[in-house]
């Protein structure tokens, strides 16, 4: 199976303007926490570092699939949930 | 008259020197350890789509075998990762997974059994039926270990929480076989478990 790619170009050099801390899970928080996990802030500071406009994701789920870190390895994710309740709290949501 | 000796059908094997442990002392597997506040996690250095799997596959199930930090956790996530990444380059590999798991489970290690049965469930969700070939070959020590429960009385048994009674994680797998394994499954697994109940 081919699995789904986001299509979003990344814009060059943004920067947030806020951030919050999630209160509760939701599909959106997990993919923040899989990007945390990885070492940026989400998915747009991911296209602009790796210079990339696509992030590799389960079909079935839509959760991300594999990132590569920094240092150029790599971090592969489960198709099912991965970030626990006790871990939904330390997610950051910045707001652009 | 005294009794019979005992035969050791539980008492541990004595643990031989893994290729697991040689391949990951010699820096051979592309992988590297990373701690986080959540735990240890593992990164790798190429992407497990470009693996050769008939080489590393048996090589990690190999590691089932260890005990000691890191080729324990090494071996345990890097099977889960490529089990959970491999897509349809597991199925040739089937084969030559057989007899490390079976060298395995018959250390008769509590802690390497739990372990390997978690690595079956994997499997066989991945693969199922092609894994039914080889049950009569895997099975037998679980018959040994299927009725390993504690009789705490109304005590707690915390084991059971942490997935580590390996009664219990014996009954899930024998379910995970019969439900993946498609119509002979049961028969098989009855062969080799006559006590096995269906689910």
């Amino acid at each position: 199976k081919k699995s789904e790619v986001s299509g979003v170009m990344p814009k060059a050099d943004i920067k947030p303007k806020s951030i919050y801390r999630a209160k509760k899970w939701s599909g959106d928080v997990e993919n923040l926490y899989r990007f945390q996990q990885a070492g940026y802030r989400d998915e747009i500071e991911y296209k602009q570092v790796k210079q990339v406009d696509m992030v590799e994701r389960w079909p079935e789920t839509g959760f991300v699939k594999k990132l590569q870190r920094r240092d150029n390895t790599f971090y592969y994710y489960d198709k099912q949930r991965e970030c626990e309740d006790k871990e939904v709290h330390k997610v950051k949501i910045y707001v652009y | 008259v005294r009794g019979p000796p005992l035969a050791g059908a539980f008492k541990e094997r004595p643990r031989k020197p893994t290729a697991f442990r040689k391949f990951y002392e010699r820096g051979d597997f592309p992988i590297a350890l990373d701690s986080d506040t959540k735990g240890n996690k593992i990164a790798w250095k190429v992407e497990i789509e470009e693996l050769d799997y008939l080489y590393c596959l048996p090589l990690f199930f190999d590691g089932l075998c260890e005990t000691a930090f890191p080729y324990e956790f090494f071996a345990r996530r890097g099977i889960h990762d490529m089990l959970e990444h491999g897509g349809n380059k597991i199925l040739p590999v089937i084969p030559h997974l057989i007899a490390p798991i079976k060298n395995a489970l018959s250390l008769r290690n509590r802690q390497v059994i739990c372990i390997t049965l978690k690595v079956l469930q994997h499997l066989v969700v991945t693969v199922g039926e092609a894994l039914v070939p080889y049950y009569q070959q895997i099975l037998p020590v679980l018959n040994i270990f299927k009725n390993l429960n504690v009789n705490s009385g109304d005590g707690i048994d915390y084991s059971q929480q942490k997935r580590e009674n390996i009664g219990d994680l014996i009954q899930e797998t024998l379910e995970a076989f019969e439900r993946c394994g498609g119509e002979t499954a049961y028969r098989k697994i009855k062969y080799m478990i006559p006590t096995y109940q269906s689910c």
